[in-house]
This record gives structure tokens, C-alpha cells and sequence, in this order.
């Protein structure tokens, strides 16, 4: 009970079981719809960046080991000149015009030649003597060599490489260009301990920007150089960081070390990627704007909401289809039992077109309304024998009373010694006798039924001698029109009995019989008492038959008439007290087939 | 039930409509906004001069960075009014979006820039500006703060001494020349009741070194000279250094170059205070383009400007400011 509450309530809502099913499905596509879109977009979202950071470590990785071999490179020229015999020589010896110095600055030619990332080298004495580039290049005269960072740099770590972070270098005379400084402190041949003087290599900056800008991470991102102080290296907006038009996470990236890290939040966030080079001891870091990032997904994600857009119009077609295609068949059945219940079994058998549970409802069916239709139309054949039994019943009643009336009077007239009379009465009455009895039909012609009635009339005529008179006005076109039998005669009965006989003067009965639109009408007039209103409106009332008469009575020919013809036909009465009444019998001219056959 | 099914469905559509819509919106909030055009007048385009090579460098950059079109066009002299303002005509005439101008007179370009207003042209100063304030936006550096700062490391030069002081500023009535002037008195402090004389070079080196040279001659005991540009105080560098004066002569500027910087790895410029000119040129061009975009902007804005000395100048924090960082590295060493 409770169940089927909750189920009412739920169903309850949909006046159709096609909107039910429709609602549910579509409730249930668009959320499945929904549900896998915004999954996918928040994975392609996560993919997304995490293909990025994958992509950007490994290329990350890659530089700072390009940069590495880079580096390892320069320190094997900065090896091979340091270690050089020349090299102790034009530290410990003197300067001018001598073989060494020739052989050095061939040397540092060569070098420079060909390569175009090294942008000055030189080898600088202890007293700030030096030998820069070809030869050429004289030192700039107002700097003190110790006030070089790379120099102090060199000098204090013996025998060992160290790099500058980019800097401006101005050893050279005139010359003030960005560079990052490779230098070696070369410790003299005879005092191993003390310094004798540094070599250096000054690395083009545009070096690193190529090395940096040859693998681009995409438009999403940039890559920058840190050195180990977190001093930038190079940065691609490295002019506007000078300038705090720009920040940039430094110390972030300085504290993870080797590894991604996600700063910020949604799209504004930004995705660094670190590799720490141990040789170095530069951080290369991989800057990517997450919201760019996305931008290059927002296509992928621009098609998947499009997809989805599609898939719910289709989820909607589809769950409508799906509900019509199941509800279709209900609501055929539906209609068909509407018109069944309405008692039209006229219509075509529903069509089954599944073998699921409405197919075999749909078969029963069909099944039910053959075996109803047949069952109606058994019923209907039943009480048509019935009506039909009835009518026999109720024609078959002869008249006992007028019999025997008849007889009295044939009686009478025969010990009057009326023999004339007798005869005619006796004739007549035979007749009367041999029409009711001969004819099985039902139906008879109207000439036969006037005939009966003329043999009627004539029988009462003679029995009331003085009181009536009677006239038969018949159409002889009407002669052929079929009538059920022993109509006639019981009006004429009525007539005779209510109308005539209480008559102080002589009667007369006409019986007319004419046409009229398509009908066949026959009149039966008397100028007896008439009736009044209330005799005339209860006059086809059932208590109204007259026992005295044939026993049939008015009531009884209306009936038939109607149960024959249908509601439309039958007699009217119309009468006026004192003048007399008359009463019309009205039966198609034209009879159908049908009714011939029964 | 009809209605319900059409409510059900409407609200479907709509819901899917609505989802469209801002995945659509979405991706068109990623197209670019309108491509702004902006014209820059300074004053002067010479290589040589550090402090409009980076502020035209700045310019550009920000120009590239916020993807709008950039053009530059400036005479070769800075005292070249008129033809500041034929040039200014001519941008005029291409109906840009905003004209960005470092007017090289106090009043002689107002007419024009009243005209370019007029056709709705936004109009931003950079670095100067005039009498009538005509602009939407100015961007400079505060030159009496700068001045000002160098009033005061030139009074901590001086010191004890006793002696005249000469101030060669570059074009006379140009706002920068007067601001500066003006704030290095304030430096100076009660020293500066020793400012001898104000000469005007007109932003040519002979002129200041010549002014220098007579200036030398009539004040015996100048102890401090100080230019008010760049073109002022090498001129007047130029002149210290061969008369070999720089001991007694201490010479304190505004603005640098790399003769600058050799003139102060030798001793003879004592210190400058240079300003931030990629900053100011970068912040113009971003601010005028705001400004566009219908973004509040500050009406004012300060790029700042820092003391450079002989001792601080390798510093990695001043170096950038005074090492121009072109992307042109390997042109000028070439050159």
C-alpha cells in the first residue's frame, strides 16, 4: 500500500507513461552526458598538464644537459690552453715579442674563429698584465682586476672552473657587452700553491639565448637560467625583471630544486619545471602558463562540449523515440479499446509488432474482441429470434371474444331467419377466419390487410345494423406494399368500440390509404365521441388493451410496428371530443430487404 | 502533460544553449583583443645615446608583449622643435590610437597636440611634457627627485670645500631641465646658494663643452659642475678632462652613457643618477594601452631613477640599469 504511494507519487506526475518514460530517460542521457563531459574536461584538463610537465621535464633535462656539455666543452678549452706550457711561460716570463706569446694568441684566433659564442678570452697576469683575444684588445685602464668577480673568483679557487651568472664584462678597453664568464685560476709551474693567473672565456650571451630558445616549450611557456645564488642567468624578460616590470618566482624555484611545482590557482597558475645541474650549479626552470596551456586544450575541450551538445539533442530524440516506441502500441491499444468500448468493433485488427509483453497483450486483444464481437452478434441474433417470437406471439392472439360475438350474432340472425344476412356474416367471418389462420407470413400485402379489415367491417356493420357505416379509400398503388398482418383490424376494433358504439347517431368509419414522402399512410377516421386529452395521451398504455376486443389492442399493433419498422414508424392518434378521432398508421413505402427476409 | 514535455524539453535546450554559449564565449574571450596603434615621438633617435635607446627599446617591448603596432619617428637633433612637430603633424594625419610624445618644447607643440586631441587621438607624455596639460597620461621619471638626489650626493662631493658651483642643463625652458635644476638646489641644500651661473647647451656636446670651458675660466674655484642631461655633463666631461680638472672639478650628471661609463671608470663624472628608461618607455606604451582598453590607470606615473657612483656601477643591481640589455648584442660589438 505504501509502495504503491510512493510509486503514485512519482509516476503520479506524468499524465502519460510516455512523458514517464521520456522524463527518465532523458534525466538519465543528459546525466550520463553530462557527467562523462565534465569528467573528460577536468581530465583533459589534468592530462593536459600533466603531458606538459612531462614533456617540459624531459626537454628541461635535456637543455641543462646541452648546457652542461656546453659548459664542458669550454672547460676543456680553458684546460687545454691553461695547462700549456706557453701559457706558464707567459706567466712567469716576459711579455713582449716572444714565441709563446705569438704561439697564445694564434691559439686564441683559432678559437675565436671558429666559434662565434665566445666573445672575448683572454689570460690575465697576476700584475693585471693580460693577453685578450688577438692581441689587439687592450685593458680597460680603469679597473683593478680584483674588483672582478670572476677574477677574485678564479684566483681564490685554483685549477677550477668557475662560471659567472650574466654579467656586464669590461676587462676590454671600449667594449661593456653582457656575458656569462667562464675562468680558470693557473697556479705557477715552480709554487704550486700560489696563483699565477687567470684564464677566462667570456661566452657570448647570445650562447645561452639560442641554447634556451632552440627548444621552445611552446607559446605557453619560456625557459630562464638561474645560477646557484638565484641570480638569473637568462630569463627571456630578463630586461623587464631589471626593471620590476616583471617578478618571477625565483625563490620558488630555488627552494624545489630538481622537480615541477604548481604555483597559483585555475588559469592565472603557472607550472615550473626544474632541472638542477650538479656541474653548474644552474637551475634550468621551464615556466608554463597553466591558462595557456589550457588554451591550446580548449579546443579539444570547444569539441567535447560540442560532442556533448549533440549527444543530449540525440539523448533527447532518442529517449522521445524510445517513449513513443514503446508507449505507441499502448496508446493504440488504448484508442482500440476506446472504440470497443464504445461499440465499434468495426475497426482492423491492431497489428502486432513485437513479441514483448504489449505484443502478447495486443494478441489477447484481438483475440477478446473477436470473441466479444461474436458474442454480440450471437446476442443479437438471439433477440431477433426473440422479437421475432414475440411478434408471433403477439399476432397469433385471435380473437375469442369477437368470435364468439360473431357467432352469437350469426346465431341470432339464423333464428331470425335471416338467411341472406347469415350468409354474408357467415362468409365474411370465414374470411376473417382464413386470412388470420392460412398465411404463416408475417407480412402481408396492404390490399390483403384491407381486405381483412373490409371483412371485419362488414361482420361489425351487420351486427351494428343502425349504428355505423363504413368507406375503404385505398391508393391502389399502395395495393402492393407489405404490411405486418392484423394491423388494421384492431384500430378499427378501437374505433368501433370507444368511438363508434357509444354513438347516439349512426357512425361512420373511413379507412384511407395513401402516400406520403416515401411512406405509406393509412387512415382510420371516425366521427364517434372522441377523446380527450388525457384518454388520447395514455392511449397506447399497456392496461389500456382492450379485453372485450380481439385482446390485442393499440398497444399491441404499436409495438409491432415499431419492433418491424423502427421508433419512426407506427400509429398516431389524433382526436377531438365530440368529432371524432383519427388514427394513422404509418409504414415505409419502400421496405428493405432485410425486413422481407426475416 | 503536452505542456510539461515542451517546458521539459525548452529547458533541456536552453540548458544546452547555455552550455554552448560559454564554451563558444569562452573561446572567443581567447582571441585577441583590438590591435592598438601607437605613434612615439621622442625627442631624438641617436645609438649613441643610452637613455632613448632604452626607452625605445621599452617601448617596443611592451608594444610586442601586449601586441599592439608601434611606430617611432623622432629628429636626429633634440633641439629640433619644428621638426618634432612636423613629425607630430604627420602621425596626426595617420589617426592612431594614441600618440605617445616626449615634447622637446614647454610650449611650442600645443597647438598640435590640440588638434590631434581634437580628432580624439589620446595623447601620452613620456619623460616631458608641456605648459597646457594636454595629455591623458604621463609617464616620467620624477625629475625632481632626481635632481634632488643628485643635489644631494653632489653636496656629500663637496663637503668642506669652499667654492662656486655650475649647472649645465640642456635646453632652457624644458620641463626636465627646470625640475631637475630645481631639485638639485633643493639637494644642495644651504650649498646651494653656490650655484654660480645656469648655462643651456642645447643638448649638443661642443656647445657644453665650450660652456664648460668658459665656465671654467670664469669661476677659478669651481668645485662642481653638474649636467643636467647626458649631452651636458659629457660635454662638460669632455672640457674637465682636458683641462685635467678632475680633482678639483667633481662633475655629477644626470642620464648615462657608455661614454658616461667610461668617463666614470676613469674619475672624471663622480656619479649620475640615471633613470629608468626601458622602464619608462615599457611603462607608457603598457599604460597608454590600458588606458585604451578602458582600464583605470594612474594619471601620473613615476619610472623612478637611482644613483649610479665609480663604485657602485658593477654592481649587478645597477649594471642592468646603466648596460643597456639590448637583443642587439652582436650589431654593436660589430660596430
Amino acid at each position: 500500500m505504501k509502495k504503491e504511494y510512493t510509486e503514485g507519487r512519482f509516476l503520479g506526475r506524468f499524465k502519460s507513461i510516455q512523458s514517464a518514460i521520456f522524463t527518465t530517460v532523458a534525466i538519465v542521457l543528459l546525466g550520463a552526458v553530462l557527467i562523462v563531459t565534465v569528467v573528460s574536461l577536468n581530465y583533459t584538463r589534468k592530462a593536459v598538464l600533466e603531458n606538459s610537465t612531462m614533456y617540459t621535464q624531459t626537454i628541461i633535462r635535456q637543455m641543462n644537459q646541452n648546457i652542461d656539455s656546453y659548459i664542458d666543452y669550454m672547460e676543456n678549452i680553458a684546460s687545454v690552453i691553461a695547462d700549456s706550457e706557453d701559457v706558464q711561460k707567459y706567466l712567469s716570463g716576459d711579455l713582449d715579442n716572444t714565441e709563446y706569446r705569438r704561439r697564445l694568441l694564434e691559439q686564441f684566433h683559432t678559437i675565436l674563429e671558429g666559434r662565434d659564442d665566445i666573445c672575448n678570452l683572454g689570460l690575465v697576469r697576476a700584475d693585471g698584465k693580460a693577453l685578450l683575444n688577438d692581441g689587439t684588445d687592450t685593458v680597460n685602464p680603469n679597473i683593478r682586476m680584483e674588483n672582478l668577480e670572476w677574477f677574485r673568483n678564479a684566483w681564490d679557487n685554483l685549477g677550477i672552473s668557475v662560471l659567472t651568472s650574466s654579467h656586464v664584462q669590461h676587462i676590454i678597453e671600449g667594449e661593456r657587452p653582457w656575458v656569462i664568464t667562464l675562468s680558470k685560476g693557473i697556479c705557477s709551474r715552480d709554487r704550486k700553491e700560489k696563483p699565477a693567473g687567470v684564464f677566462f672565456i667570456d661566452l657570448n650571451y647570445n650562447a645561452i639565448r639560442e641554447l634556451c630558445d632552440q627548444n621552445t616549450i611552446g607559446d605557453a611557456g619560456y625557459v630562464f637560467i638561474l645560477d646557484q645564488d638565484g641570480n638569473i642567468v637568462y630569463h627571456p624578460q630578463q630586461q623587464q625583471l631589471y626593471n620590476e616590470l616583471q617578478t618571477e618566482n625565483i625563490d620558488e624555484v630555488m627552494q624545489v630544486g630538481s622537480d615541477a611545482v604548481l604555483t597559483g590557482t585555475g588559469n592565472s597558475g603557472k607550472v615550473y619545471c626544474i632541472s638542477k645541474s650538479e656541474k653548474t650549479g644552474w637551475s634550468v626552470a621551464g615556466c608554463m602558463n597553466v591558462g595557456k596551456l589550457l588554451r591550446s586544450s580548449r579546443q579539444a575541450q570547444l569539441i567535447y562540449v560540442l560532442t556533448a551538445l549533440v549527444l543530449m539533442i540525440i539523448a533527447i530524440i532518442l529517449s522521445s523515440v524510445v517513449a513513443r516506441n514503446i508507449t505507441l502500441p499502448i496508446q493504440r491499444l488504448r484508442d482500440s479499446m476506446a472504440k470497443v468500448q464504445e461499440g465499434d468493433f468495426g475497426g482492423p485488427d491492431l497489428i502486432v509488432t513485437s513479441e514483448n509483453e504489449i505484443g502478447s497483450l495486443t494478441s489477447s486483444f484481438n483475440v477478446m474482441t473477436h470473441r466479444i464481437e461474436e458474442l454480440m452478434e450471437q446476442n443479437v441474433r438471439d433477440q431477433e429470434e426473440k422479437r421475432k417470437s414475440e411478434l408471433k406471439a403477439l399476432q397469433s392472439q385471435i380473437n375469442p371474444h369477437f368470435l364468439y360475438n360473431t357467432l352469437d350474432s350469426i346465431i341470432w340472425m339464423a333464428e331470425g331467419k335471416k338467411n341472406e344476412e347469415v350468409v354474408l356474416m357467415t362468409a365474411a367471418l370465414a374470411r376473417l377466419l382464413r386470412q388470420s389462420i392460412s398465411n404463416e407470413d408475417e407480412l402481408v400485402s396492404i390490399a390483403t390487410e384491407i381486405e381483412y379489415a373490409r371483412s371485419y367491417l362488414t361482420i361489425q356493420k351487420m351486427r351494428y345494423k343502425d349504428k355505423m357505416e363504413f368507406q375503404i379509400q385505398v391508393d391502389l398503388s399502395l395495393n402492393h406494399v407489405k404490411i405486418i398482418k392484423l394491423v388494421l383490424q384492431p384500430i378499427i376494433e378501437n374505433a368501433i368500440y370507444h368511438g363508434l358504439k357509444y354513438k347516439e347517431t349512426k357512425g361512420l368509419l373511413v379507412v384511407r390509404g395513401y402516400r406520403q414522402d416515401g411512406n405509406a399512410v393509412l387512415e382510420i377516421s371516425d366521427d364517434g365521441t372522441g377523446m380527450d386529452e388525457h384518454t388520447l395521451a395514455h392511449i397506447f398504455e399497456r392496461h389500456k388493451v382492450n379485453y372485450h376486443s380481439n385482446g390485442v389492442g393499440v398497444y399491441n399493433v404499436q409495438k409491432r410496428l415499431q419492433l418491424y419498422y423502427g421508433a419512426d414508424y407506427g400509429i398516431s392518434y389524433r382526436s377531438e371530443p365530440g368529432k371524432g378521432t383519427t388514427a394513422t398508421i404509418t409504414i415505409p413505402a419502400e421496405q428493405e430487404e432485410y425486413h422481407e427476409e426475416l | 502533460m503536452r505542456n510539461y514535455k515542451k517546458w521539459m524539453i525548452g529547458i533541456l535546450v536552453l540548458a544546452a544553449i547555455l552550455l554552448g554559449g560559454m564554451g563558444i564565449s569562452g573561446y572567443l574571450q581567447q582571441k585577441n583583443p583590438k590591435k592598438w596603434s601607437l605613434i612615439y615621438i621622442p625627442k631624438v633617435v641617436d645609438g649613441t645615446n643610452d637613455f632613448w635607446t632604452s626607452l625605445i627599446a621599452g617601448a617596443r617591448t611592451a608594444a610586442d608583449e601586449y601586441n599592439a603596432s608601434l611606430e617611432v619617428t623622432a629628429p636626429d637633433q633634440e633641439m629640433d622643435v619644428q621638426r618634432q612637430n612636423e613629425l607630430l603633424e604627420e602621425a596626426i594625419a595617420k589617426r592612431p590610437d594614441a600618440i605617445l610624445i616626449s615634447p622637446s618644447s614647454f610650449t611650442e607643440s600645443e597647438e598640435y597636440l590640440k588638434k590631434a586631441k581634437k580628432k580624439g587621438i589620446r595623447i601620452v607624455y613620456i619623460d616631458s611634457y608641456t605648459e597646457e596639460p594636454l595629455q591623458d597620461l604621463t609617464v616620467a621619471t620624477d625629475n625632481l627627485e632626481a635632481g634632488r638626489l643628485l643635489g644631494e650626493y653632489a653636496a656629500q662631493l663637496i663637503g668642506e670645500k669652499e667654492g662656486k658651483i655650475a649647472i649645465v642643463a640642456h635646453v632652457q625652458g624644458v620641463s626636465t631641465a627646470r625640475e631637475r635644476e630645481k631639485g638639485f638646489r633643493e639637494g644642495l641644500g644651504d650649498l646651494g646658494q653656490n650655484v654660480a651661473e645656469v648655462v643651456y647647451c642645447d643638448s649638443q656636446y661642443e656647445k657644453a663643452y665650450e660652456l664648460t670651458n668658459q665656465l671654467m675660466e670664469k669661476y677659478p674655484d669651481l668645485v662642481m659642475i653638474a649636467g643636467m642631461n647626458e649631452y651636458s655633463f659629457v660635454g662638460a666631461a669632455r672640457a674637465v678632462r682636458d683641462e685635467k680638472a678632475q680633482d678639483r672639478i667633481a662633475l655629477v650628471g644626470i642620464d648615462s652613457s657608455q661614454e658616461a661609463v667610461e668617463l666614470m671608470e676613469e674619475g672624471i663624472i663622480k656619479g649620475v643618477v640615471v633613470q629608468k628608461a626601458f622602464k619608462m618607455g615599457y611603462l607608457g606604451v603598457r599604460e597608454s594601452i590600458r588606458m585604451l582598453g578602458g582600464q583605470e590607470v594612474e594619471k601620473n606615473i613615476d619610472s623612478g631613477c637611482e644613483l649610479v657612483t665609480p663604485e657602485n656601477m658593477y654592481d649587478s643591481e645597477i649594471e642592468k640599469l646603466i648596460f643597456p640589455f639590448n637583443s642587439s648584442r652582436k650589431e654593436t660589438e660589430t660596430s
